[in-house]
This record gives structure tokens, C-alpha cells and sequence, in this order.
């Protein structure tokens, strides 16, 4: 990847040396006007001129049918790039492999080519295409239904998902060659019910996993179980399907694949496909307070790059985080791009959570141009069909490399020049991504991780497993002592065992209480009781959305602001039981954040170690308690904190997995500060090394927990566990600690494997954590390293420093 | 912590709901009837006088008993009728009219849902017989019997081809589908007619008893009394229960259900065969009347239909079935012809329902259509309109139904107006006169 870097001037002269074209003018011209104010050189860390890529080319190879040959040559093809060669002839040779292609570099070939090839071959082969989202399988059926409508439509295409008319379902399995789906419907809907698949299940030939780098943490181990189940199936019917995947950038792509699929897997990595020029520019805010570390809102900051683009007539894309900035960033973009007198909005949002009939005329729109810009959360991450961009402005890291890639790849994927500009904000990771461009731009250093024997995922699959079929004495599920866990699965009532198998005997549907997704399958439906405003005299109740259990409590909690599509509701009640928010339309100036407590118990240490400090390491079994218990109002465009509120809401507790470190009494009794000072600095130093832990186990912030408690006197004793400690982000009103432990846990019941690799580098943890303080310009702490500073807080990086100083000994 | 505490704790492990049977002292188990079979097992065959049959899959248990009646009903002489058989199931072959090739079937099952994972238990099947009703209760002494009882009930099966049920077509039989494909070996017998009842027994009584269920059914339309019965929600746990070393004895509540769900459905096909055959001869039950007429109109025999929603009207029919079946007959007699009927009919049901809303648009068709009255048309919609304002909306209608309607009708309305317009320019001011705001408006 040439790339020319830094400073505006150069940088951006490099660019247009290259090739000047009107698009690349019109960009260079958006980021002038932007750091007109600034010192270009400190605002711009990154401007990289990513140049236009050649395509190289192989034959198509001699065993692919004519037919097929010439579908693909009236669509233009008729030679393969390198990689979709290589691909191909590992298809042929019967192989598991997977593809790893950036955006628009034509994988789609790397399995249709395969698997239409045996399918006309061969009429009875079935093939079962897994993608990670419904809306990516309606997008891939377009394309082979325009391959069969060449090839006479001699095979059947469907997608099979919740939205499949049941009427439909029949013919789909009886008729289908190739099935999309997804994997939770494989999960509730296809393996419960295999004895009406049969036919698919004795031809299965090809299974496809598209967007593999998708399938990684919680999803991943729960997808590496349903891979499990579907083997069995398969199995039963007599058939071994050959498993195709493919991923974006990784560092471990074989490593994911072969442990999903628990078979070896082969790896294609060279890409072949041409790639159009692009502009790749890093943007941290200017800072305001140089003392503090404050710099501008990287949200209002995203506003202008966005309006800037806007202004200039290019088709911009905005990412953001969350599902609250994603509605603040509408927020402003709508009010500075007001549509003329009853036009439609040119500005629009998109994320989970508005309904499938929104998002569709929303695709629409962005394809035809109707509309200009679109604020979106990862929802529009992976390859659904918008059409090219001119311009993806990313609001914040988006948590890993091969997502930042991805958000940059909906701008320009075909042919021009575009753009893509991340705007950092001030976490800590994002602060060293823009500050470290060649971690970035240089090779992946990701990996993805999933643990599929995690214990509680396991054994909701194993249930699933016995439902579909009973589960004999000498079989192998994962890499778990089976008979013994099926003899207690007995024991809870789950499991029968009758003539040396063991039987599901429960009412209940397994699959059905078991979501690959989150914690639950809850999910709460937000419910607009305005009314008059919008449908004229009968304002009834109406769902405008839903959200998943998980942040319910923090985004639907009574006097919540909940934004959707621009719009402010203020939530009048939230229904627990009924899992409903029923929620009024207002317009204020501010929003709300909830405030959530947590509380840790070890249950069962797995390893411990003394170190230097003198402190102590270890990781095992951890009880998590926490519970949201208030909120603050925002003002927006400020910031200001102006108001907040107590809530009295369930707490929820979760058993998993830590890693944490104990602070001994002696350390803390020898370090030069007032207790309030090292209370800060314990806080500190936490949050500085969950960020770099994120960082080292490539996964998102929201993946791990933190949480500080007192060391309790053994496991499982019931220290300082009665009562919550007061707010934890207000030293003033918080206990002393005399032997703290700092607390990295798994974010997810039964933990998804971080603790341990946690325990193992620790030290290069602490170094890490050490170097990112010490390297942040800030004088007494700020956002990206110890995090916010306060009043009182001077001295918290101090502390903190001073801390890992002896921990780093 | 041991792995087992571990395993102890986990979410998914923790036992949804304690058994309710406790469980059998050791000595039960150790009086060694066969190792493989639960505790209560050789109790039940001797409580039940139960025989275990054997066959190449292995054993399962089978308990036979004859009844003179079936539930409110003699056994059927000779054919059923042709004019009911066409109702129920056109083109069928010709064993349906036959009563002896008929084979009752209903099981019980360790859950409603339907998948994979679950077990038909027990499956009784009953048959008429020597002027009564034979039937055969087979029964999995253990989840390992299935195979076994899968073989022997399509032995069965083959011998009376045509299945008779009771919500099997979507439930009991696509079950013992499923069954059959698990085992990879034994072959389904392929029913060659299949009458299932639930939908007529919809169509007849739901208005009536707002249930269909088959308990119900016989207490209120074949006058029998079950009884203490159990709660078939239930039955699974019983089966649970003694699968886990429980007594047998709650076992035997759920062979008496199955019993009876076996008579009452062999009571209810006569009686649901009777009354399509001829409704007249049961009296004059409004109700079933026009029950018996959608079944007709749903099968296309629209003279049939229309001959039992008029025999339906003359008797007595709640407020609401009466506009639906005025609403039904003014359909068919709209499409037989006979205007005048439909128009009468209409006229009677206008208001703020399904049925009356439907009727102002029908009416208004007609006139701005058939008599060419758009003012005429226009007073009406007014009037529908005037109907629809929502202090008057009571009538439980979906918001979604009301907007359709109230669209409708404006766009009629204003289609209606430009009309009389111009015809009111030509013809004078005969709209001022029916209507003196819409003018101004314009």
C-alpha cells in the first residue's frame, strides 16, 4: 500500500499528483475549509493516498461448464481475478477454505462459480448459504437470480428467513438448490425441523459462510455450536457438507474458520481485484483545554466534516457507534441540510430497530440519489446494496480494524475516487489508533476470538442437539466430557436416558430460549402513545421500534429521551413483564445517560500469582451484579450536564469469567497521596488498561466489564456485596479501599474466553497501560488515558503512574 | 469449586421446575421387571391389563378395549352421505363413505410445539366394530419403545386407510410424520383419505361456545359429561414424571383421556356427518345453520349456501351472527342477481361494523353504478362518514380497518361531488337542495 504521508500540503498534493479528478478536488477542497481554523498538521495525523490497484487475471478454469462459462461471459467475466481462481480450484479439489477479500473484489464468484457448477452437474446437489443478517441474504439472492434467469432457471434460489411466507416455506425446501439464510434461522427454524428437510439434508454439498470475521466473540461460540448441530444433521442423512467461507482483513482467518467449522481449512489471501483510488484521512479534534487533554467533540466534529462533504454535493455515508449518536449526528445533519418545502428528509438515519419496510425505501433512496447522506450504525457496515458513496465519515474507531475498513469500503466500491475520514474521539483506543496511523495501515494484527466450549453456550446447544436428535453415549460435542455432562443434564430434568441415548424430555422448545445473539431473547417494543400528532384524529399506539433486552434498561428506563429517526420520546413507563416502553413524543434540548452500578463476587479462583507491587494476578469465576440506578441529562451541542435522575430498576446478575488484579494494603499505605488521590488513580489506571486490553484481544469495549471491589476475605464470602457502593465515578463518596481488586471481566454470562490470555500477558498489559499515560499529552489526566478528570482530580494520573510504576517493577 | 459445582451453576443447567411426583423408593426399581424400563412400568401393564406386543423394533405396551357407543352417537349403518362427503372432503376417494375403513387416531405427546424433539407417548387409534367402537391404546414404556410402536401402528393404519381426526392434519399426523422420517427405516402408511374435523367443529360451534375443544364439544353439543378430566396441558409432565422412576398411577388419567378423546371424536364425526348431510332434521338452531352454510359457501356449493343463510335468518341468531350472514347472503344473492334481496339486506345492516361499513360501500356502488344516482350515493357516504367520526367509534374495530374505510369513502365522496357537480351545473341546483354545505366548500 504506497502511501504518502502526513501534513495536509503533503499529503493532499501527493493525492492530486496522482490523479486529479474533479471528486478528489472537490474532497481536498471539504478538508481545507475544515482545518482553515487549525494547525493542519495536528488536526490531519493521517491523510493517505491509497492509489488505484490493476487487476490480475487467470483463465477460467477448464472444468467449469460451458453454460456456466457463458452466464458469466454475458455479464462481463470471463477471465477469474487471481484469488477467485485459487478458489475455485480448491472447490473443485473438495477442500474447506476461506477467501479473505477486502470490498468489492468479487467474492460472491468464489462460491457461486463452485456450487452452481455442481448444481448443474448435478440437479439433486444442495448447497445451504449462511450470512450474518437477513438483510445481506435478500442482497445476494439478486444476483443469482440474474446468474439463473441466464441459465434458464434451471435451479431454485431462496432466501429462508423469519419474513419467508409460511405458505412459501414448502416449495422453498422441496425446490431450493441454494438456500440463504441465516444462521439463528438455521439455529430455531431449519435444524429443529430437519425431517422436513430431508432432502436438503441427504444433498448437502456446500455450506457458505459469508462476512466469517462477523461470527467472532459471543455470536462466533454460539455459531461454532449451531456448525456442530448441523454436522450431526448431516450425518444422520448420510452427507458431509464441504464448508466455503469468506472474511474481510483478519490476522487469523484459517484459525476462526477451522474453529468453527472444527475441520481444517484451507487459506486464500492474495486479491486480485482491482481497487479504485481512495483518500484515507485520520482527523483528531483540536484541542480546547491543553491542561485537561479536552479537545473538541469528535460528534460535532463528525458534523462538519459531514457538512462540508454534504455541501459539496458528495454522497456521504456517517457511522457512528451507537445507537444514541447515531440519532444525536441526525439530529444536527438534518437541521443543517433542511429539505425545501415538503420534500423528504435528504438526510436520513438507519439502524436496528426501525422496521424493515423503513430500511428498504431507505436503500432505495441512497441507491437513486434521492437521498444525500445517511447516518447509520454498523447496520450498514457489511455488503448491503446502497450503491457507490462518494464519502464515509466514521464517527469514532469503529473498534477494529477489519470494521474500519469495511464502513471505508462503502464509499466509492466500484470505480472513482472517494473518500474516507475518521474522526477520533477521545477514547483512549481511538487516540492511539490516529496517533499510531502505521498500526493501522500496516498488516492486520487482528484476531478473532470465540471459545465455542464456553460452558453455558455449550450446553444450550447440547439441548438443541438432543431435541433434534438424541444424543448417543460415545458421541462428541466440542471438546467436553459428554456422558458426564448429559448425566447431569439428566439430573436437572433436560435429558432421558433410555436404550443407551439421551432423549430430550421438556416441553419447551429449546432453540426458541437460546438467541445467538445476546444475552436473551427478550426484546422490549417501544410504543408511541402521542397520538393526534401525525395520524389525524385516530392517534392509537403505534411500535415505532424495539430494542434488545440488554440496553433496554439503559436507553428505554422511565424519563429516558429515546431517539428514533430524529425524533425525541420521552418514555412515560417502561412495562418490565411485558417488556414494553411506552413513550411520547416531545422536543427538548437535551438527552439522557443512564448511570449503572456493578458489583463483583470471585467465586472460584482458577490461577492466582504474587507480583511485584506488591499486588497479586489472577482470573477464574466471577459473580457480576449491576444495576442501572439513574441517568443524567445532557444538553446537546454542550454537553453540560443539567440535570439527573434515580431509577429504580431490577438489577441483573451474570455469572462469568475475570481477570483482576489485587492491590496490596501495603502498596497502597506507601504511595505519597491523600486517599482521595489514590481512590482516583485506582480508577484511573483501571480504565486506562481496559482500553489497551480491548486493544490486545482485538474486541469491542462493550466485551469486557470493569469493576473495582475490596478483596474479599475467600471466595465466595460475602464481602461488601450487601449494598452497592456509592457512584463509582465519585471518589468523594466512595469507601476506602485497603486491598482493592481491579476487575476485567467477560461481558458475557459464562465469559467468552478473555480472562486467561488476560492473566498470561499481563505484563505486557500493565507496560502498555503504563506507556499510553505516560505518552498522553494531557498534565492531570483526561478522556483518552486515565479518563475524565474532575474537580479533585489532579492528581490522578500522578497516582496512577505511580501505581503501575511498582506493579511494572 | 469442582467442575460439578461449576455445572451447578450454570443458567442453562438450572432445572426448569421441580417434578411434582416424588420420586419411587428403591425398592420398587429393585424388583427387577427389566432393567431398561421405568420403576412403574410393569404396575401400569398389570392396572391396565395391558399386553406388550412384540415385534422386529422390539416391544411396546398395547391396551384394547371395546365400547358399545361411541359419545352420544350409534355406530353408523352402511355409507356416509354423499352430500356431506362433498362438504367435508371433495374428490376424496371412494373408502371415505365407508365408515369401516375408518381409523380414529389422537396422541398424546411430550409437548404441543411440534419439532423434532417430540414423542408421540401414546397413540390411540379406534375403529367401528361389531356394532361398537374397538379401541387400541399403544404405549412407549420407554423413549426406546418408539420404533417398535411406530411399526406397529402402520400396520394398523394399513389396514383402515382412511385417518379420521380431530386438528391431526396439523398437528398428530404431521408429528408421526417427523417420527417416521427419524427413524430412517420404518415407512409411514400413507393414509388414503384424511378427514379432520376441527375446522367444521369451528365453523358450527365456535360462536356458540366459544371454545372447540373437545371436551366442551361433547358436553354441550353430544350432551355427554366427561367428567374429572385432566388438563391435557399437563399430560406431559405426567409422562415426565414416571419416565423418572414416578408411580404409574396418574398415568392412568391420561389413557382414560385419550379414551375419551377417541369417542368423543368418533360422536362428533356422525353428528358433524348428520348435520351436513341435512341440517333440517336437527331443528332449528340458527347457529349451526350458518355454520353449515359457510362450510357450503367455502365449497363452492353457493345454492346450498344460500338456501341454509336464509333457514339461518328465520331462526335465531345473536346480533352479530345475524349481520354476518345478511352480509353473506346479500354477497351471494348480489352475485346470483337477485338485487333486490341484496339491496334489503344491505339497507338492514348499515352502521359502524365490518359488515355495515361494508354495506354503505356496496350500496354506494350500486347506486353510482347500476342506478346511476351519485347523489344518491353521495347522501349515503355522507352519512357513513358522519357514522365514522370517532366519538362514534365503539364498535372494536382495528384502527387500521376504520382508516380504510374512511379513505374509501372521502375519495368516493369527492369522486361523487365533481360528478353531481357537473351534472348540478346542467341540471339546475338539484345538489344545493340535497346538500347545501358541499357547495360552499368548493
Amino acid at each position: 500500500m504506497a502511501a504518502s504521508q502526513s501534513g495536509l500540503a503533503g499529503g493532499l498534493a501527493a493525492g492530486l499528483a496522482v490523479r486529479a479528478s474533479a471528486s478528489l478536488e472537490t474532497v481536498q477542497e471539504a478538508l481545507g475549509a475544515l482545518v482553515a481554523r487549525y494547525r493542519a498538521d495536528e488536526v490531519l495525523t493521517a491523510v493517505r493516498h491509497i492509489p488505484a490497484r490493476e487487476a490480475q487475471f487467470r483463465a477460467m478454469p477448464a472444468w467449469v461448464r460451458p453454460e456456466l462459462a457463458a452466464a458469466y461471459h454475458a455479464k462481463g467475466i470471463e477471465e477469474l481475478y487471481t484469488h477467485q481462481a485459487a478458489a475455485a480450484e480448491l472447490a473443485h479439489a473438495g477442500k474447506n477454505f476461506v477467501v479473505v477479500t477486502p470490498t468489492a473484489s468479487g467474492k460472491t464468484l468464489c462460491y457461486n462459480l463452485p456450487v452452481l457448477n455442481a448444481v448443474l452437474g448435478n440437479a439433486d446437489t444442495r448447497a445451504l448459504y449462511l450470512f450474518p443478517t437477513k438483510a445481506l441474504a435478500q442482497d445476494q439472492l439478486a444476483e443469482l437470480h440474474d446468474l439463473a434467469k441466464r441459465l434458464d432457471d434451471c435451479f431454485g434460489v431462496f432466501t429462508y428467513d423469519g419474513d419467508t411466507p409460511s405458505d412459501a416455506r414448502r416449495a422453498i425446501r422441496e425446490r431450493g438448490h441454494v438456500i440463504l439464510t441465516n444462521p439463528d434461522m438455521l439455529h430455531t427454524g431449519i435444524l429443529p425441523h430437519h425431517t422436513k428437510w430431508t432432502r436438503v439434508f441427504e444433498n448437502l454439498r456446500y455450506v457458505v459462510l459469508d462476512e466469517l470475521h462477523t461470527y467472532r466473540g459471543v455470536f462466533g461460540s454460539h455459531l461454532a455450536n449451531v456448525l456442530r448441530r448441523l454436522a450431526r444433521i448431516a450425518e444422520f442423512y448420510g452427507s458431509k457438507p464441504q464448508f466455503i467461507c469468506c472474511s474481510a482483513t483478519i490476522a487469523n482467518p484459517g484459525e476462526l474458520a477451522a474453529q468453527l467449522i472444527a475441520e481444517p481449512v484451507h487459506v486464500v489471501e492474495e486479491n486480485g481485484a482491482p481497487a479504485a483510488e481512495k483518500l484515507f484521512v485520520f482527523y483528531n479534534p483540536p484541542m480546547v483545554n491543553r491542561n485537561l487533554g479536552i479537545r473538541r467533540s469528535y460528534l460535532n466534529e463528525t458534523t462538519r466534516v459531514a457538512k462540508e462533504l454534504l455541501a459539496r454535493k458528495l454522497q456521504t455515508i456517517v457511522f457512528a457507534n451507537s445507537r444514541l449518536h447515531t440519532e444525536v449526528l441526525l439530529t444536527y445533519l438534518q437541521q443543517a441540510n433542511r429539505p425545501g418545502p415538503g420534500e423528504a428528509e435528504l438526510v436520513r438515519g438507519y439502524r436496528g430497530g426501525y422496521l424493515p419496510g423503513e430500511r428498504r425505501e431507505i436503500e432505495r433512496g441512497l441507491r437513486d440519489g434521492r437521498i444525500r447522506g445517511v447516518v447509520a450504525t454498523s447496520a450498514l457496515e457489511l455488503g448491503i446494496d446502497i450503491g457507490s458513496l462518494d464519502a464515509s465519515v466514521m464517527a469514532g474507531y469503529a473498534g477494529s480494524i477489519a470494521s474500519t475498513w469495511q464502513r471505508a469500503g462503502r464509499a466509492g466500491r466500484r470505480s472513482g475516487t472517494s473518500c474516507a475520514v475518521m474522526v477520533a474521539s477521545s477514547a483512549p483506543l481511538d487516540q492511539f489508533i490516529v496517533q499510531h496511523p502505521d498500526y493501522f495501515f500496516g498488516r492486520s494484527p487482528e484476531h478473532a476470538y470465540v471459545q465455542p466450549d464456553n460452558l453455558e453456550i455449550l450446553v444450550n446447544h447440547l439441548k438443541c442437539a438432543a431435541f433434534e436428535l438424541p444424543l448417543a453415549g460415545e458421541e462428541r460435542f466440542g471438546d467436553v466430557d459428554l456422558p458426564g455432562l448429559c448425566e447431569r443434564m439428566g439430573e436437572a430434568g433436560f435429558l432421558h436416558r433410555s436404550g443407551g441415548n439421551w432423549h430430550w424430555v421438556q416441553e419447551a422448545y429449546p432453540a426458541d430460549t437460546v438467541s445467538l445473539r445476546s444475552v436473551t431473547s427478550d426484546n422490549f417494543v417501544i410504543i408511541d402513545t402521542t397520538g393526534g400528532t401525525k395520524g389525524g384524529e385516530d392517534g392509537e399506539p403505534e411500535v415505532i421500534g424495539e430494542v434488545d433486552f440488554s440496553s433496554a434498561l439503559t436507553t428505554v428506563h422511565p424519563k429516558a429521551i429515546y431517539l428514533h429517526q430524529g425524533q425525541q420520546y420521552h418514555v412515560e413507563r417502561l412495562d418490565f413483564e411485558q417488556r414494553k416502553a411506552y413513550v411520547k413524543s416531545v422536543n427538548v434540548d437535551y438527552y439522557t445517560d443512564a448511570i449503572r452500578y456493578t458489583q463483583v463476587r470471585v467465586l472460584e479462583i482458577a490461577e492466582e500469582e504474587q507480583i511485584a507491587g506488591p499486588a497479586a494476578r489472577a482470573h477464574g469465576d466471577v459473580l457480576v451484579r449491576s444495576q442501572v440506578v439513574g441517568f443524567k441529562k445532557i444538553k446537546f451541542f454542550t454537553n453540560d450536564n443539567i440535570g439527573a435522575g434515580k431509577l429504580d430498576l431490577p438489577e441483573n446478575e451474570m455469572h462469568t469469567t475475570a481477570f483482576w488484579i489485587t492491590l496490596e494494603r501495603k502498596l497502597l499505605a506507601e504511595l505519597p497521596y491523600a486517599l482521595s488521590d489514590r481512590q482516583n488513580g485506582i480508577l484511573g489506571l483501571l480504565y486506562a488498561m481496559a482500553s489497551m486490553a480491548t486493544l490486545l484481544l482485538m474486541c469491542d469495549g462493550r466485551d469486557l466489564g470493569t469493576a473495582v471491589c475490596e478483596r474479599p476475605a475467600s471466595p465466595g464470602v460475602e464481602t461488601e456485596w450487601q449494598q452497592f457502593p456509592a457512584a463509582l465515578n465519585d471518589p468523594a463518596e466512595m469507601k476506602e479501599f485497603f486491598e482493592p481488586n481491579l476487575y476485567l471481566y467477560d461481558a458475557y454470562p459464562g465469559g467468552i474466553g478473555f480472562s486467561q490470555p488476560l492473566f498470561r500477558v499481563h505484563d505486557i498489559l500493565l507496560r502498555r497501560t503504563r506507556e499510553l499515560i505516560l505518552g498522553c499529552p494531557c498534565e492531570q489526566g483526561c478522556p483518552s488515558c486515565v479518563g475524565p478528570a474532575g474537580e479533585k482530580c489532579e492528581k490522578t494520573k500522578e497516582a496512577a503512574l505511580a501505581i503501575l510504576q511498582r506493579l511494572c517493577v | 469449586m469442582t467442575v460439578r459445582d461449576r455445572l451447578a451453576s450454570l443458567a442453562s443447567l438450572q432445572p426448569p421446575r421441580k417434578p411434582r411426583v416424588a420420586m419411587e423408593s428403591g425398592a420398587n426399581r429393585a424388583r427387577g421387571f427389566s432393567p431398561a424400563l421405568p420403576a412403574g412400568a410393569e404396575r401400569l401393564a398389570e392396572m391396565l391389563q395391558a399386553k406388550s406386543l412384540r415385534n422386529l423394533y422390539g416391544e411396546h405396551l398395547s391396551v384394547r378395549k371395546w365400547f358399545s357407543e361411541a359419545i352420544g352417537c350409534e355406530p353408523p349403518e352402511g355409507l356416509v352421505s354423499p352430500e356431506a362427503l362433498r362438504l367435508l372432503a371433495p374428490g376424496a376417494c371412494a373408502e371415505v363413505s365407508d365408515p369401516r375403513q375408518w381409523l380414529f387416531l389422537d396422541t398424546e405427546t411430550t409437548g404441543l410445539m411440534g419439532g423434532t424433539g417430540t414423542y408421540p407417548f401414546m397413540v390411540g387409534i379406534a375403529w367401528w366394530d361389531a356394532g361398537g367402537l374397538e379401541v387400541e391404546q399403544f404405549f412407549m414404556r420407554e423413549l426406546s419403545e418408539e420404533h417398535a410402536l411406530l411399526l406397529t401402528l402402520a400396520e394398523r393404519m394399513a389396514e383402515r386407510p382412511v385417518l379420521v381426526t380431530f386438528n391431526g392434519k396439523s398437528f398428530d399426523w404431521p408429528l408421526l410424520e417427523t417420527r417416521y422420517r427419524m427413524t430412517r427405516k420404518i415407512r409411514a402408511a400413507a393414509p388414503r383419505a384424511h378427514l379432520d374435523f376441527l375446522h367444521p367443529a369451528r365453523n358450527l360451534w365456535r360462536v356458540r361456545l366459544g371454545s372447540v375443544r373437545l371436551a366442551e364439544l361433547e358436553k354441550h353439543v353430544l350432551g355427554w359429561n366427561r367428567g374429572a378430566d385432566l388438563i391435557s396441558e399437563m399430560i406431559p409432565q405426567v409422562y415426565f414424571d414416571y419416565l423418572r422412576g414416578g408411580p404409574p398411577e396418574p398415568l392412568l388419567q391420561v389413557f382414560l383421556h385419550n379414551q375419551m378423546d377417541l369417542r368423543g371424536l368418533a360422536g362428533l364425526a356422525s353428528r358433524i356427518l348428520a348435520l351436513l348431510a341435512d341440517p333440517q332434521t336437527d331443528g332449528k338452531d340458527g347457529l349451526e345453520l350458518y355454520g353449515v352454510s359457510r362450510i357450503c359457501e367455502r365449497r363452492g356449493d353457493m345454492a346450498r349456501a344460500r338456501k341454509h343463510y336464509a333457514q339461518s335468518l328465520d331462526a335465531v341468531l345473536p346480533t352479530e351472527t345475524d349481520r354476518a350472514a345478511r352480509r353473506s347472503l346479500a354477497r351471494l344473492a348480489k352475485r346470483a342477481g337477485d338485487l333486490s334481496l341484496a339491496l334489503k339486506l344491505w339497507e338492514s345492516i348499515l352502521g359502524v361494523s365490518r359488515e355495515g361499513l361494508e354495506a354503505y360501500q356496496q350500496l354506494a356502488i350500486h347506486y353510482e353504478r347500476q342506478t346511476r344516482e351519485p347523489q344518491r350515493a353521495a347522501l349515503l357516504i355522507r352519512k357513513a362518514l358522519a357514522e365514522l367520526r370517532p366519538a362514534n367509534r365503539n364498535a372494536g374495530l382495528s384502527a387500521a380497518l376504520l382508516r380504510r374505510y374512511r379513505s374509501d369513502f372521502e375519495r368516493r365522496l369527492q369522486r361523487l361531488d365533481r360528478r353531481a357537480l357537473v351534472t348540478g351545473r346542467t341540471a339546475g341546483t338539484l345538489l344545493d337542495r340535497i346538500n347545501p354545505e358541499s357547495r360552499a366548500r368548493d
